[in-house]
């Protein structure tokens, strides 16, 4: 029950308070799974996160996943439920709000202040994803590569995060 | 004036979306929902997804899910909103929690591919920031935003709501700060 009422409120938590997505919410679900609960060990924690990269649909699936391994199916129900219902009922809210003040100039400066704060935050979750993913030289090769190519070319993000899973099973063993 | 909103039938929007939902990746997400609805079913103006998008963007939780209740909401009302999200999440949750429980068994080896995932999740994150940076890299007070931003996510770790309490006035008043100072720059 302690851990069920813990996913509930971690993610609803974050649910509520994760602005930016995914990349938002990096740092915080890390802070919360690893080092306040020790759920999971960061580089557990960045496998799962890779996962939520890679299946379809938004990368905090991985609720669902953190969920299981805390508590079994019904952990992963309560987790994946709180991570998007609270945030989904908020946003068909302001979508009706949106209908009454749509011409209101403080919108677009909200935005604005909201945009540079999400990417320092994109920032920090890639370096927490950095010190629970890199463990030598083979992973580092690893991130360099996709990185690069994904700067570089038009390359499919899916295709590279698969080849790097073939990679990892036939290097990394 | 109020746009005159469609009416689609829920079963058809959570059709769409499930569709959606099981072939759309992280970030690519929005840009896919968009052709569907837009370019291929012609459901709304591309103009209209754009303001859905944005406001998806700055509302709490995840961008997909929450563009999906948007447009759910737009097309076919409170329960056009709960097809659309359920089925924006639904697929990916039933698939991690598959591909997480094979990857918890050792025989299979998964766990090495995980490692190499894992690896290629920080060459994208790092991707992703340099390429969202770029579009800011003449902007230094945006900038500097950004860096104490991260910075004090990464030394002090504090709760994501303080974060925003603080530094989004911060960059709101720098911003009104700076259209003051430079008419010309608005």
């Amino acid at each position: 029950m302690t851990d069920l009422w813990r996913l509930a409120t971690t993610f609803g938590i974050l649910s509520i308070f994760s602005f930016g997505g995914a990349n938002g919410a990096l740092p915080q679900l890390h802070a919360d799974v690893v080092d306040r609960y020790h759920w999971l060990t960061s580089a557990q924690f960045v496998r799962f996160w890779a996962l939520g990269g890679l299946v379809p649909g938004p990368t905090l699936t991985v609720s669902g996943l953190i969920g299981y391994a805390v508590a079994g199916f019904l952990g992963a129900a309560v987790a994946a439920v709180a991570m998007f219902v609270p945030s989904g009922v908020i946003v068909y809210a302001l979508g009706s709000a949106w209908d009454r003040v749509g011409g209101n100039p403080w919108r677009d400066r909200i935005a604005s202040g909201f945009a540079p704060v999400i990417l320092g935050l994109t920032w920090a979750g890639a370096a927490t994803l950095l010190r629970g993913a890199i463990d030598g030289v083979p992973t580092a090769a690893v991130a360099i590569v996709v990185g690069v190519l994904m700067l570089a070319t038009r390359v499919n993000r899916v295709l590279l995060v698969f080849t790097a899973g073939v990679v990892g099973y036939v290097w990394l063993r | 004036m109020a746009a005159v909103k469609p009416s689609i039938s829920p079963l058809a929007i959570g059709w769409c979306f499930l569709k959606l939902g099981a072939t759309t990746y992280g970030g690519a997400a929005s840009a896919s929902i968009g052709d569907e609805v837009v370019r291929r079913r012609g459901w709304l103006t591309y103009d209209e997804f754009l303001t859905f998008r944005s406001i998806a963007m700055i509302a709490p939780g995840a961008n997909s899910p929450n563009l999906s209740v948007l447009l759910g909401r737009h097309l076919g009302g409170p329960l056009g909103a709960a097809a659309a999200f359920f089925a924006s999440c639904v697929p990916g949750v039933l698939t991690i929690l598959v591909l997480g429980i094979l990857s918890l068994d050792p025989k299979l080896g998964l766990g090495a591919a995980l490692r190499g995932i894992a690896a290629a999740a920080v060459g994208l994150s790092f991707a992703n920031a340099i390429e969202m940076t770029a579009t800011n890299r003449r902007d230094f007070v945006r900038l500097a935003v950004v860096a104490v931003t991260a910075a004090t996510v990464l030394t002090l770790h504090p709760p994501l709501g303080l974060i925003f309490a603080i530094f989004v006035p911060i960059a709101i008043a720098l911003n009104r700060f700076r259209s003051t100072a430079s008419p010309s720059s608005r």
